[in-house]
């Protein structure tokens, strides 16, 4: 086993493309999403080969997602204090890997996350870290509108289709409790925002038509329509349409005002989208979209509450108000399942493929990225330990250093002078957390991760060290680090971005 | 003076055919009057810069964005828009441009400054001049007598990696990148504990006077650093040849190659770095080329 895994190395870091070219490694990834309403797991399998002609330096990519099993949408598991039920949702993925006949240690990577109202509770967090701990070796525990937004649209096809028609295009993924806005341009997210929006926010009982649940959300709702509306009175259609385009439009103007007022400010749960950019098309996802893009019948209350909720109305009132306002309204290719998806296949990339890295620390999850200087590096080693000595200190209180990732911004040309005095920075700049025992984690955009990563080996031999390339990173990120793949070449990363590059100051 | 009565009456025919407007046209003529006679003055203007070759050119674009990222994901001459049939004056001067330096990167030798820069001492084949080796490319494969005998005093002999540096098709390429790729491969292969013996530069070298160095010194691979024939993307793209053992009966399967080194390409430093690994592969396996890969399959 040992001397199989030794001689891939050898095989992968070699320029022609590794043995069997056309097979390339693959990679089992899961994704778990527990929203508002409903509980999924998608597995797939990410294929990553060498792109690169035989006398060129190897190009490691991820080449092919193919999403092998879908899971059946479970109803999140709730406990009657609104509290996710831990039990319940174990035994509901335990369950879908043994339908998938997928042990969970052949796992990879992968992530879970935890979505909507659902992120709002208490126990979610405990709930991501067990989670993470029983499928595979490297699964994401994460939640937050933001990244959950970038998650759907990626999941729903909609980066994919602003990147192939240079675009820019809104996906909005609306669920049971929030609408995720994630916003592409030619295949980048450039902006999100969430807002408490969703199909689940009015419970209603479709053989009775009474109310159910009116959730806080829905009370601003019905206030800013001055209508009143208690749990266990009777509800017709009529008051339904207009309570779900009144929700439609909070959606629309999301898209078309900022900063926000009224109502839409209330529901706001993030920062209001920039706008600084034109919205060629939009794409709807979640649970609603498919009575966004259908027309089944939804009329009666019994039609209506079909799923005990407004959520086929919403959707129906969402299509009727963008199409009204002349928005071009484009198909997902997933609905119901886009985040999950999105978490599942979308969230996990690669590195480049000439790297250095001490296995034996891997995988490394959750560090923090540092951006100690901008895309000009400081001249001097002095100067660049400085800057990397100021972001330590702000990040940690001296005493309790725990890993963080020096992240490097800029393509240029760094010549071997160069790379040699930012090793000397680094390694300065980086001297106590060597001293505590944890390893120099650097994160660069340059093609220069080999080089660089043994300087650092060659100046300070006794350094572990993990020096990945190609890869876009930005202050406040965090970074997952996964054991290397395809014989030692290449590493899975996953960048949970919380800002973007474009903002604004 | 019967030349400009020429261009006046050609000029007044088609005003008055209404092939050209009368006013707008005459003032081209006369505006672009003054800037030839500058030139044939020889007054010192500034030299004609352009806008970059990578900019979009075509005019009233659909999608600029969408033409942008197709520019840039290729260095090929796209994008550059037209005037009527034929190519703009913007991109006929730049593929002037760059052709010339392509023949100078051809042509002309590296310097004696940069071989001191980076330490290193030069021999040279048999062939004696740039015309010579341009036509007799396999007088490029022997070192000359002389040479031979400076090698045997200066370089030691059986040694792990012997570098060298050959100014091939493109002397350019070698100034450009040798000064971040040697010293990087020299600390990869140290890092691995790879002895290397004194890199030096070979004048007027194809890549199979390696063969040679491997029949004179004996080492166990040679890493050959070598210029590439020049196009017109790049003047500055540099190739490495590797041969485990190489001798005069080596064949091309044996030579390993990692090409297309030069800023826009595979950075040369980082080239360097990966380079270290590629020669510990075949110290370790005592193969190259073909017979590399075969190897690592098992």
């Amino acid at each position: 086993m040992a001397d199989g895994s030794k001689i891939s190395t050898h095989d992968a870091a070699h320029i022609t493309p590794p043995e069997g070219a056309g097979a390339g490694e693959v990679v089992i990834s899961v994704g778990i999403d527990i929203g508002t309403t409903t509980t999924q797991c998608v597995i797939s399998r990410l294929t990553v080969k060498n792109t690169a002609p035989g006398t060129l330096v190897p190009r490691m990519e991820i080449t092919d997602k193919e999403v092998v099993y879908r899971s059946d949408i479970h109803f999140t598991p709730i406990t009657g204090a609104n509290l996710v039920d831990t039990e319940a949702v174990f035994g509901l993925i335990n369950g879908e890997f043994r339908k998938a006949g997928v042990q969970p240690t052949r796992i990879d990577t992968g992530a879970v996350i935890i979505t909507g109202e659902t992120a709002k509770k208490e126990n979610a967090r405990s709930i991501s870290g067990e989670l993470a701990g029983y499928a595979g070796d490297f699964v994401v525990a994460t939640a937050g509108g933001k990244l959950e937004s970038v998650i759907a649209g990626r999941g729903s096809g909609a980066a994919d289709y602003s990147r192939r028609h240079f675009l820019t295009v809104a996906n909005i993924d609306i669920g049971g409790g929030t609408a995720n806005i994630g916003v592409f341009k030619s295949g980048k997210a450039i902006d999100s925002c969430c807002l408490n929006v969703g199909g689940r926010l009015l419970r209603v009982d479709g053989e009775t038509g009474r109310v159910v649940q009116v959730t806080e959300p829905m009370t601003w709702v019905l206030e800013d329509l001055g209508f009143s509306l208690a749990e266990g009175t009777s509800v017709d259609p009529m008051t339904l349409e207009i309570i779900c385009r009144r929700m439609a439009t909070v959606v629309l103007n999301a898209l078309k005002e900022t900063p926000p007022s009224g109502l839409e400010a209330a529901l706001m749960m993030t920062d209001p989208l920039r706008l600084d950019y034109k919205v060629d098309a939009v794409m709807i996802s979640g649970g609603v979209a498919d009575h966004a893009y259908t027309t089944s019948p939804c009329d009666t209350i019994g039609e209506i509450a079909r799923y005990g909720d407004i959520g086929p109305m919403l959707g129906r009132q969402v299509r009727q108000v963008f199409t009204g306002d002349g928005v071009e309204l484009i198909r997902p290719t997933e609905t119901i399942r886009a985040t999950v998806i999105g978490a599942g296949a979308q969230t996990v990339d690669v590195s480049g493929s000439t790297i250095v890295v001490s296995d034996e620390r891997l995988p490394m999850k959750n560090v923090p990225v540092v951006i100690p200087f901008g895309r000009e590096i400081p001249g001097t080693p002095g100067a660049i330990a400085e800057a990397i000595g100021q972001s330590l200190s702000n990040l940690y209180e001296a005493g309790a250093l725990e890993p963080l990732a020096i992240g490097i911004q800029g393509n240029g040309y760094l010549s071997y002078a160069r790379v040699q005095s930012l090793a000397k920075g680094i390694l300065e700049g980086v001297e106590p957390l060597i001293r505590a025992g944890h390893p120099v984690v650097v994160v660069m955009e340059h093609d220069s991760g080999k080089v660089l990563g043994q300087s650092l080996r060659v100046l300070n031999p006794s350094a572990q060290v993990i020096c990945v390339d190609q890869i876009e990173v930005n202050e406040g990120d965090y970074i997952d680090i996964g054991r290397s793949i395809a014989g030692g070449t290449v590493v899975p990363v996953v960048i949970k971005t919380l800002v973007f590059e474009t903002r604004q100051a | 003076m019967n030349e400009q009565e020429l261009i006046q009456s050609v000029i007044g025919k088609l005003v008055a055919q209404g092939v050209i407007k009368g006013g707008g046209n005459t003032g081209v003529v006369a505006s672009s009057a003054p800037a030839c006679s500058r030139v044939a003055e020889g007054c010192d203007l500034d030299p004609v810069t352009l806008s970059p070759i990578d900019e979009v050119k075509v005019d009233n674009p659909k999608n600029m964005a969408a033409l942008e990222a197709m520019r840039k994901s290729t260095p090929a001459r796209i994008f550059m828009g037209r005037c009527g049939a034929r190519q703009r004056t913007h991109s006929f001067l730049h593929f002037q441009a760059d052709h010339a330096a392509a023949v100078d990167a051809v042509f002309l030798d590296v310097s004696g400054k940069c071989l001191e820069e980076n330490g290193l001492f030069d021999v040279q084949t048999v062939v004696r001049d740039k015309d010579e080796y341009l036509m007799n490319p396999e007088r490029g494969k022997q070192i000359s007598d002389e040479s031979q005998k400076t090698l045997l005093e200066k370089c030691t002999r059986g040694v792990q990696v012997q570098i060298i540096v050959v100014d091939g098709l493109s002397s350019t390429a070698i100034e450009a990148n040798i000064a971040d790729t040697v010293p990087a491969l020299v600390q990869g292969l140290k890092a691995e504990g790879i002895g290397v013996g004194a890199p030096f530069f070979i004048r007027y070298g194809r890549v199979g006077v390696m063969d040679e160095v491997g029949e004179l010194l004996n080492p166990d691979v040679v890493v050959e650093l070598i210029g590439e024939r020049p196009g017109l993307i790049t003047a500055e793209s540099m190739s490495a040849y590797m041969v485990y053992k190489p001798h005069r009966g080596t064949m091309e399967a044996d030579r390993t190659i990692i090409s297309n080194i030069h800023k826009g390409g595979t950075p040369p430093a980082e080239a360097g770095a990966h380079m270290a690994t590629v020669v510990k592969q075949m110290m370790d396996f005592k193969a190259s080329g073909v017979a590399l890969s075969k190897a690592m399959k098992g």
